[in-house]
């Protein structure tokens, strides 16, 4: 993989953690394609270590870009208290490799995330951490996530909602 | 009830020796566990607990801690197993809790040892209804069935009404909250009241009616034990949503399986939502954020981590017998409104936190700093009688913005906590 098309794909992912940090949620939706899976699976403890540690059949998040798009205006109303007062929030992303995906013009993108939040004049700061799997798409010049897995480390969420995009 | 009260960590105490170890503690869901060497792991408050269906299909429970030297025996959330080996020093148990084997046992304790006597620690009691099953620490408890009381009348609509039952599909997610167990409760069990104010994004959504008191409509049911439900209909006392928007071909067979007075109230309700005493909620919503409305019931425990803490336990449950991809759409809809990144779910978690963060002064312990210093529970008071035309059990108000569930809840939960401390000072007299 070219060092510039890593680059490319790397700084695509930057903006999107600054637009959701900066609360611009229109601006992020833009980011995402029409035919977007999002979905985020549930870590497990599990009892052999050759077992999957992940449930799909439940999930924390599974979204398309509609019901994503109706989250995104909620947050636009006036009564959304999750965000209002707004929370303090920052999107660190790092360990990005980028692999072909299965279709020309996409390719497979892993991240790690650090999720940070602070609330109203709280000093515990809450946290989510773990992986995504997205696959990014070039339409017509630009970026888009056609697809994003988002891969928790935690079996029991320290947060206290998933008010935040991730 | 005194503000203070919420989060004091003396009367957190009582209520982990008091309450939790002696009321009926929901664990899982029959659904859950579906062969035998299926198990699950769970918690009442701090105690630890396998819960494993064995070899002849029957369920047990078990204290989830090697009889040895204490080891957290199985930490996994769920699986299937023949046996349970504690990683300390290899004792081994069987799905009834037996102890089948200890490394080198022979050589190391000889034949004095009886491993009947170490075998896993059996939970006093299990007992179960609609497929709900529930534990109590306590052996004299009085038996679920008699503990639930009218409560089973609705769960019988909730849980019975299709053919089969509900299932509960995957696991439930798990996630921590700024909160005190009574609060959230009594958000579930006694609180439409919040709804018009909490969820005020879903009416300018336009997902909700503007009318103000669209979430008083129905009844507030108290029941015994400190259990309530509500069930909430619509200014003509009939929902718009018959049966709660399932499909129309699963209603013939609610019909077959519920009484006639179940089966219309049923016809005319939107949402029922409620709790079971002390920290056991639900509720059977419509809702989706596609454009379509689904019914679905989502059972949750509130299990204390402390005076200020929860772990939320969000299951989602759907009628077994419902088509597929009315099962799908309901899922869809239930990660849109409750549980883990529900959207209403994430308003009321904001709620509950800033009720924990102000209750810790000392203008809410002081009586002579005293503002009324006792949080408002009067919300139809003297305004409204029973309705006595209601068909089902327990006292029923004619709407639901009244604080009467709160009242019993807070009633029984007094009963608990001041049950030997009343008696002791019976004999000190």
């Amino acid at each position: 993989m070219n060092a510039e098309l890593h680059c490319e794909i790397s700084n695509f992912l930057y903006h999107e953690a600054y637009l959701l940090d900066h609360r611009q949620y229109k601006e992020w939706l833009d980011l995402l394609s029409e035919d977007l899976v999002y979905q985020m699976p549930i870590r497990v403890t599990s009892d052999n270590k050759d077992a999957s540690n992940l449930v799909y059949e439940m999930k924390h998040f599974e979204e398309t870009k509609k019901s994503l798009t109706t989250r995104v205006n909620r947050l636009y109303t006036t009564s959304a208290w999750v965000d209002n007062p707004a929370t303090r929030q920052r999107h660190f992303v790092s360990n990005i490799s980028v692999a072909p995906g299965s279709r020309p013009e996409e390719y497979r993108v892993r991240s790690y995330f650090l999720f940070k939040r602070s609330r109203a004049s709280d000093i515990e700061t809450e946290q989510l951490f773990g992986e995504r799997e997205d696959v990014l798409r070039k339409e017509n010049g630009e970026w888009k996530i056609a697809s994003r897995t988002i891969y928790p480390d935690q079996a029991v969420l320290s947060v206290m909602n998933l008010g935040m995009f991730l | 009830m005194p503000q203070w009260v919420v989060t004091d960590p003396d009367i957190y105490q009582l209520e982990v020796e008091k309450v939790f170890s002696c009321t009926w503690q929901f664990l899982a869901h029959e659904s859950e566990l579906k062969e035998a060497g299926s198990y699950v792991t769970r918690w009442i408050v701090n105690d630890p607990v396998l819960l494993v269906r064995t070899n002849s299909g029957e369920l047990k429970a078990f204290l989830n801690s090697c009889t040895h030297r204490g080891v957290h025996l199985c930490t996994a959330d769920f699986g299937k197993k023949k046996t349970f080996t504690c990683p300390y020093h290899g004792w081994s148990f069987n799905l009834e809790g037996e102890l089948i084997g200890i490394v080198a046992g022979d050589k190391v304790y000889g034949e004095e040892m009886d491993k009947s006597e170490w075998g896993l620690r059996p939970i006093p009691r299990l007992e179960s209804y609609r497929g709900m099953i529930f534990a109590n620490l306590d052996r004299n408890a009085m038996p679920l069935e008699e503990y639930l009381g009218g409560m089973k009348w609705y769960f019988d609509i909730l849980l019975g009404r299709s053919d089969g039952g509900m299932e509960v599909r995957g696991i439930p997610q798990r996630w921590v909250a700024t909160a005190n167990w009574k609060a959230v409760q009594e958000n579930f069990a006694a609180d439409p009241y919040h709804v018009q104010t909490t969820h005020r994004s879903t009416v300018e959504m336009g997902i909700s009616p503007s009318d103000p008191l669209y979430a008083s409509y129905g009844h507030a049911i108290v029941l015994e034990h400190g259990h309530g439900i509500n069930v909430a209909t619509s200014k003509t006392g009939r929902s718009i949503y018959p049966f709660q928007a399932t499909p129309e071909l699963m209603w013939p067979m609610f019909e077959r399986n519920l009484s006639p007075e179940q089966y219309d109230l049923l016809s005319r309700t939107t949402v029922f939502v409620g709790g079971v005493f002390p920290n056991l909620s639900f509720v059977s919503p419509v809702h989706g954020t596609e454009g379509h409305l689904h019914n679905y019931l989502n059972f949750r425990v509130w299990r204390p981590l402390g005076p200020d803490k929860v772990e939320v336990w969000c299951w989602f449950m759907i009628d077994k017998a419902a088509p597929e991809d009315y099962k799908e759409a309901a899922y869809r809809g239930y990660i849109g409104s409750f549980g883990s990144s529900g959207t209403l779910e994430m308003d009321d978690t904001e709620n509950w936190s800033r009720i924990v963060q102000a209750s810790k002064g000392i203008m809410s312990r002081d009586k002579e700093l005293n503002y009324n210093n006792v949080a408002n529970y009067l919300m139809g008071s003297g305004k409204f009688e029973p309705d006595e035309n209601f068909p089902g059990p327990g006292t029923a108000y004619p709407t639901t913005y009244v604080d009467f569930i709160s009242r019993g809840l807070h009633e029984y939960w007094f009963e608990l906590i001041s049950k030997d401390l009343l008696d002791a000072g019976e004999e000190a007299k």
